[in-house]
């Protein structure tokens, strides 16, 4: 301990007014301080003399003066007890009214949370996952297998379409395609999502070598 | 409150007006001097007192069973006192009161007077709250408790008025009456 904690201490110490705990640490550094000690010594003159001086001095009513003053206080009655308009409350009413207050607004919350919808999830998550390439061979191109089933969710655009006739139309006779890249646009009816897909040489290479 | 006091309360409040002066009677010195302690000034302290007693038997119906019935008393004279401004004494008064018992008595008492003024002298440097809690810790012997109960605070806080109180004091009679301490005890 530090004199000047001890310093903070020793005024209650003199009187005996300090916690037992803290008494007993300040008492160990009295022992090792004797300018702590000497402080303390101090206070307890000072209060040995105030306790002295002031003990003589009692002061008392003469027998007549406390007869007088007791006729005079008793002359009306006691009032009746009234309580203040809080005093029927609980002392502690602020703070139940408080947890109350504030168990009731979590429960809101939670309760809240339970029953309104779920938001809306971004348009990147109603995405189907992105099909794989078929491995098998690509079916015999034509113009009536190109043309879009009537039950599909999507549609082809027009300009594709004629795009991938164009190209069944370039068709060699030995079956292979005439160009490198074949790119497909589906479109949703629906949300209007567009998918895209490209499809080149190597791929139908491989597919074919099956 | 022990059961003659309770039973004195119940007789007052039924209508026994003269049941109050057997209830209050056991501190009626302790009401003056209390007071004269406060406002160092004799007329004051029985002013003090007396709407102390009033107020006790006005509002006796109110008074809570369960608390000490002395600390009851002592926390009204408490306010009454508040209620008057709480003055700091003059340098009148201190010599009024140095002179009281010396004016006709022996040598002696003329040192002693002179010691209590000086004393006296140092307790005005307090603040009113500190000296309230000096007076009833320190001279009239009240527990931290029962301080903290009188005037309405908690024990920490009371602790932090008296150390106050006392640094302060200590401080003056260092400062003003270096010899003072030998000659109070």
């Amino acid at each position: 301990m530090t004199c000047s904690r001890a310093r903070k201490w020793i005024a209650l110490h003199a009187g005996g007014d300090l916690h037992s705990r803290r008494a007993r640490r300040l008492e160990t550094h009295l022992r090792k301080c004797a300018g702590c000690r000497a402080e303390l010594e101090e206070h307890k003159s000072i209060l040995d003399a105030v306790r002295g001086i002031a003990g003589r001095e009692t002061l008392d009513w003469s027998e007549t003066e406390w007869k007088s003053l007791m006729a005079q206080t008793t002359r009306k009655r006691p009032e009746a007890v009234r309580l203040p308009p809080l005093a029927a409350f609980p002392k502690r009413a602020w703070a139940y009214g408080s947890a109350v207050l504030l168990l009731a607004g979590i429960s809101a919350l939670i309760l809240r949370a339970l029953i309104s919808p779920p938001a809306p999830l971004p348009v990147s998550e109603k995405m189907p996952p992105t099909p794989l390439p078929s491995s098998r061979p690509l079916p015999g191109w034509t113009a009536a297998s190109a043309a879009p089933a009537r039950d599909l969710p999507f549609r082809i655009p027009s300009e594709q379409k004629a795009i991938a006739r164009t190209a069944m139309a370039a068709r060699p006779a030995d079956g292979k395609p005439a160009q490198d890249v074949l790119s497909l646009t589906l479109v949703s009816q629906e949300t209007g999502l567009r998918v895209h897909w490209t499809f080149n040489r190597n791929f139908e290479w491989e597919e074919k070598r099956r | 409150m022990d059961d003659k006091e309770s039973r004195l309360v119940e007789l007052v409040l039924s209508g026994r007006k003269e049941a109050f002066e057997p209830l209050v009677s056991p501190y009626r010195s302790l009401l003056l001097t209390l007071a004269f302690r406060l406002s160092r000034n004799v007329e004051d302290a029985k002013e003090i007192s007396q709407e102390t007693l009033m107020r006790a038997f006005r509002y006796l119906g109110s008074f809570d069973r369960k608390r000490s019935f002395k600390n009851w008393l002592l926390q009204i004279e408490m306010n009454v006192w508040r209620g008057r401004g709480a003055r700091t004494w003059d340098e009148r008064t201190l010599h009024e009161l140095a002179t009281r018992d010396a004016a006709d008595g022996p040598e002696e008492k003329l040192a002693e007077a002179e010691v209590r003024r000086k004393l006296l002298a140092c307790l005005q440097g307090l603040s009113p709250r500190e000296r309230e809690v000096f007076l009833l810790r320190d001279i009239e012997g009240r527990s931290i408790k029962e301080t903290a109960e009188v005037l309405r605070l908690s024990s920490l806080s009371i602790r932090v008025h008296l150390s106050k109180a006392r640094g302060k004091i200590r401080m003056l009679v260092k400062e003003r009456f270096p010899g003072l301490m030998g000659e109070g005890r």
